[in-house]
């Protein structure tokens, strides 16, 4: 199980950032270039606004009857070849997958909040396995031993010549410390592949699962998902339930409108896994591990979500899609960045995400900071009322002192 | 709190004291309902530099046992007393004015000392239900007992308390609540002439909660000023960092500054509705820029 950060900790680490100037200028500029590209892509596709609605209404529905759909996804995931799990707990979810890929293995990883949540990367290293974050934001987080400080811009606080410093003393790549990007990102591509080819298991997140016909929705730009589900015989994906949709087409409009209101639009891949890959050209008999993975597993992880489902004062943060829009336009968070939040969730949602999958007391001690100005409000596309939902984490605390 | 009714512990006269000598009539069916906001604020004001100086001696958390203790409250006494005087005449004189701007507009409505109190709303913010809903029915009660049909707020969180929150917290509740602009709006003759470019910088609450965003505008040129946007406007406006002030003053002052460099290059004058927006965002205005709440510039423009 993994350590839970204490309430001075993270107060700590909020007052450890503000006097961070080149984090400061960092969270700053990113997220003033956020805010920018999602008005500019809300303004050119018009047709977002509507499917996000449509998303909502979906969403809700799959709230109000998460178990059954949790059912549903099982079967249909079995009904495409793969192997289904439910995870009650993180703990549970690791030892699931430790029964999966056991030790000595090289295991290649895309960046995901869930797998963050579970603390997968420790565990399996802890296992001695060989690790590798692909998504480079998340490699640079990884390699310094920080944590993500966005869901979707995981390094967004690091200038670039501390991504430099940190791929030179933990990769040895050599690089001049004005080195050009392009460079940097060329050696690690090239020091990736290798792992891709090598690997024995491949793990991801996803971005949606459809219930009704077992299929994962990753969306990404690095193009290294492609690679992690692609490459490796096996791929292994945590699931949270709240990702669930009723049908593909909806799983496809959450990917699709996660990756806009980050500001990543059009995405430049989109990818849909139904199960592993196979071929009946020979003889038409079915044969699982084509060039893509022979085995798929999907474990869905509950670790505190079906409760969250029936409790009112949180039950709406399960509607979010992990923009992380309200973290870009949130004014403490572009201060703070997810040092404002648990040990992986931060900012507007990620403190109700934080009081759901960690610590309500440490969501709820965190919420004094939110202005209440209702900024992220307004920016969530499925219209999550935030401001309310952190108002009522502190509403509550009040009442169990 | 549960002593005055008050935010910080200052004597009740504070909230009323603007009204000396101006004659309003203390009862009707409307009343001019100020929520004490402006007139509490440079007593907020010397609260945060207390905040703040505690906040350098190291003590960042433990905000739950920071509310609760009564010996600190003692020292924070002291504190309060220092609310400098030529700001507490200024919020004064802020309030003084748009009471003399509604009259001179032809709005009739009562101003009673006795009923005018604290809304509640830093207990509504904090999550504290209970309290806030048990001062919400005193304030409701007092209210009423004057025959009062109508309110009138001049800030963005008493107005949000009284209009949005209350319902929801007080059976029965049925009280008209409107805020001045929302009267002034077609009400105030065009100001003859030009005063300069004003930069409007929207309070959260009246943008986001109460859709007050064409009356501020329509009144900002009645003063005379030509209106400028800054990028974050309207119902995506930005806080000045003013509701954890007390709480976490180094942080409440990072966002205060990310929001003057916003505003600040856009011109010399920048105007507000919130008595709050108004102390944040002076405590980091540039030298030569100048920070001015839409009350004052309407009760000079009134003199012309």
């Amino acid at each position: 199980m993994q350590r839970r950060q204490s309430i001075d900790e993270a107060f700590k680490a909020i007052a450890e950032l503000l006097e961070d100037g080149e984090a400061q200028d960092a969270l700053l500029r990113a997220s003033e270039g956020a805010q920018r590209k999602v008005e500019a892509i809300i303004e050119r596709f018009p047709g977002l606004a509507e499917m996000a609605k449509q998303l909502r209404s979906s969403k809700i529905r799959v709230l109000e009857r998460l178990e059954e759909y949790v059912d549903q996804a099982i079967a249909s995931i079995k009904a495409v070849g793969a192997r289904a799990y439910v995870a009650r707990t993180g703990a549970e979810a690791l030892d699931i997958m430790g029964s999966i890929v056991g030790r000595g293995k090289i295991v290649v990883m895309s960046k995901s909040m869930v797998l963050e949540e579970v603390g997968a990367r420790d565990f399996l290293l802890e296992m001695g396995n060989e690790v590798w974050e692909t998504d480079l934001g998340q490699l640079l987080v990884s390699l310094e031993g920080g944590k993500p400080m966005h869901p979707v811009a995981p390094a967004v606080h690091m200038s670039r010549r501390r991504a430099i410093r940190v791929l030179n003393e933990k990769l040895g790549l050599g690089l001049r410390e004005d080195c050009p990007v392009e460079e940097a990102v060329a050696r690690v591509r090239a020091l990736l592949r290798e792992k891709f080819t090598s690997a024995t298991h491949g793990i991801t997140g996803a971005n949606a699962l459809a219930a009704d016909t077992g299929s994962l929705v990753l969306v990404e730009n690095e193009g290294n998902i492609r690679l992690v589900t692609g490459l490796p015989p096996v791929h292994i994906a945590v699931v949270p339930v709240d990702k669930i949709l009723p049908t593909l087409r909806d799983a496809l409009y959450q990917a699709i409108v996660q990756s806009a209101y980050a500001g990543l639009y059009p995405p430049t891949y989109l990818t849909v896994i139904s199960g592993p890959s196979s071929t009946a050209d020979i003889g038409h008999e079915r044969v699982y591990g084509a060039h893509g993975p022979r085995e798929m597993h999907v474990i869905l992880l509950d670790n505190g979500r079906l409760e969250a489902s029936r409790d009112s004062t949180v039950r709406e943060q399960l509607l979010c899609v992990r923009c992380g829009r309200c973290l870009f336009e949130c004014p403490v968070w572009v201060h703070t960045g997810n040092n404002w939040g648990g040990r992986v969730y931060g900012g507007p949602m990620g403190l109700v995400w934080t009081a759901i999958t960690e610590s309500e007391e440490l969501a709820a001690a965190l919420s004094y900071l939110c202005l209440q100005c209702g900024r992220c409000d307004e920016a969530c596309p499925v219209d999550i009322p935030l401001s309310n939902l952190i108002r009522g984490l502190k509403s509550r605390y009040y009442k169990r002192l | 709190m549960r002593k005055h009714g008050l935010p910080v512990p200052v004597p009740r006269e504070v909230i009323y004291r603007w009204s000396r000598g101006l004659g309003l009539p203390i009862s009707g069916d409307t009343v001019l309902f100020t929520g004490g906001l402006y007139q509490l604020a440079p007593y907020i004001e010397a609260l945060v530099r207390f905040a703040a100086s505690m906040e350098k001696g190291g003590v960042v958390s433990g905000i739950a046992s920071r509310l609760s203790s009564t010996s600190i409250a003692r020292v924070l006494a002291r504190f309060l007393a220092r609310a400098e005087k030529s700001r507490v005449e200024r919020f004064e004189s802020i309030v003084r004015g748009i009471a003399l701007v509604l009259a001179r507009a032809g709005v009739e409505y009562a101003y009673s000392p006795r009923v005018d109190a604290y809304s509640g709303s830093i207990l509504y913010d904090l999550g504290l239900d209970e309290a806030f809903a048990s001062h919400a029915a005193k304030v409701f009660k007092s209210i009423k007992s004057e025959g009062v049909r109508r309110v009138i707020t001049i800030d963005p969180h008493t107005t949000l308390v009284l209009k949005e929150v209350y319902p929801r917290y007080i059976e029965g509740y049925d009280l008209e609540v409107v805020n001045y602009m929302e009267l002034l709006g077609h009400r105030i003759e065009p100001f003859p002439g030009s005063r300069g470019e004003a930069v409007i910088h929207d309070p959260c609450l009246y943008a986001r909660n109460l859709n007050i965003i064409g009356e501020p505008r329509r009144l900002v040129e009645a003063s005379g000023y030509t209106v400028r946007e800054p990028r974050r406007s309207r119902r995506m406006t930005y806080c000045c960092g003013g509701p954890i002030e007390s709480l976490f003053p180094s942080l409440a002052k990072r966002v205060a500054r990310t929001r003057m460099d916003e505003l600040a290059p856009l011109g010399k004058t920048i105007v507000v509705m919130c008595p709050i927006c108004l102390v944040n965002l002076s405590s980091v205005a540039p030298g030569g820029v100048e920070v001015r709440d839409l009350g004052e510039l309407l009760a000079e423009a009134a003199k012309h």
